[in-house]
């Protein structure tokens, strides 16, 4: 009775250890694969009415090759387009972009007044709060998949905004 | 002779005053200037806003009586700006919050007036302007009374239209848009500004973007003070 507890004992030890080790490389895997990171997307709440939503991100390129973002994906919206924008001649243009360029080791922050993705023509604008699946597509071949969290967001970081 | 020399006392009294007058205002916008942190004065007072008349979102009529009375905050925009425009209507929201925190001034008066007339009617414009907060005004109407209104604001904008195959056509606002530019949509280049009218409607100063709420209340605040 002793030894079957003893052998049940390393039995589930050794599964344990397995397991915890086939997770982690699992995981390395993962991170090493895909080399870019996302954080905090998000898409600024906007008026039930608006005919477009910009949508923000930093997205971090820990590779040694510049990466280019080529498209972003998500449904309910007639176009989606990348747009940076720009100061120029006293007036504020907003320059449609080809892709969104991050590079090697660098990071690319999407924000308002800056870099950002136009989702245009939204079937429903998505109220304060909900999350919105997005998938991101980069000239390495790989497509990211994030959830962008709708909320209220000027042009400082968080400035005021409770 | 009396009425000589009482002419001539009361001529060179009125030159003294009026000198005097003259460099107290020059004085007075000029120490203003130097303590202000993020607006620049554009007063000229003798020059007041060309007369014109608009649409507010609510189909009454808009025009410079409704610019006086009180101190106006006015911004112009469009409803298909995904950054700058509800980037500037946040700010004023900001604002707004801040100023009646504060207690210690009234918060102007908020009017945002559409650069886009043709998508942004005042039904678009209510629902719209109200999201940010509903004491703001927005102001809609005919193209060309915008067009007039904007310049002595030095405010401009062009139209861009971006073809399938990516070829751009800017448009300048005088320049009619084709018939297909509101199906296929199109963008405005525009100058993002903020002006302070005082309460006889006249434009006083200007805030350049980005805006700053924290610091754009501290000079309304100087500015209403000195005023």
């Amino acid at each position: 009775m002793f030894n079957q507890i003893k052998k049940l004992t390393l039995a589930l030890a050794v599964l344990t250890i397995f397991n915890n080790t086939f997770a982690m490389e699992h995981h390395n895997a993962k991170h090493t694969a895909t080399n870019i990171v996302i954080n905090d997307p998000w898409i600024r709440s906007a008026p039930p009415n608006a005919p477009a939503l910009g949508l923000f991100m930093q997205i971090n390129n820990n590779s040694n090759k510049d990466i280019k973002l080529l498209s972003v994906n998500t449904s309910g919206y007639k176009r989606i387009e990348l747009h940076r924008t720009i100061a120029h001649s006293g007036m504020m243009k907003m320059v449609k972009q080809d892709f969104m360029p991050i590079p090697a080791q660098g990071i690319l922050h999407l924000k308002p007044g800056s870099w950002h993705v136009m989702l245009i023509g939204p079937k429903r604008v998505p109220r304060m709060g909900e999350k919105v699946i997005i998938s991101l597509k980069f000239d390495n071949g790989t497509t990211q998949v994030v959830e962008a969290l709708v909320k209220k967001g000027g042009m400082m970081k968080n400035h005021l905004m409770h | 002779m009396n009425y000589k020399l009482l002419s001539g006392i009361g001529v060179v009294a009125l030159a003294v005053v009026s000198f005097y007058l003259v460099n107290v205002d020059k004085d007075y916008r000029a120490i203003l200037s130097q303590q202000l942190k993020v607006s620049h004065i554009i007063y000229n007072p003798d020059k007041e806003l060309p007369k014109f008349s608009l649409l507010d979102y609510d189909n009454q009529a808009f025009n410079n009586e409704h610019l006086k009375g009180d101190w106006s905050l006015v911004l112009f925009i469009y409803t298909h700006c995904p950054d700058i425009c509800p980037t500037e209507l946040m700010d004023m929201a900001s604002l707004k919050r801040l100023m009646e925190e504060d207690k210690t001034a009234k918060m102007p008066k908020v009017v945002a007036i559409t650069f886009d007339p043709l998508r942004d009617t005042p039904e678009v414009l209510k629902t719209y302007i109200s999201y940010f907060d509903k004491d703001f005004i927005g102001v809609s109407g005919e193209q060309a009374q915008i067009d007039r209104l904007i310049k002595p604001f030095g405010a401009y904008y062009e139209r861009v239209i971006v073809a399938e195959n990516g070829k751009q056509t800017i448009l300048k606002a005088s320049e009619k848009l084709p018939e297909n530019a509101l199906k296929e949509g199109y963008i405005i280049n525009h100058t993002a500004w903020i002006y302070l009218l005082n309460p006889e409607g006249q434009i006083f100063a200007g805030f350049p973007s980005p805006h700053k709420p924290k610091e754009m209340m501290q000079d309304i605040k100087l500015i209403m003070e000195h005023f």
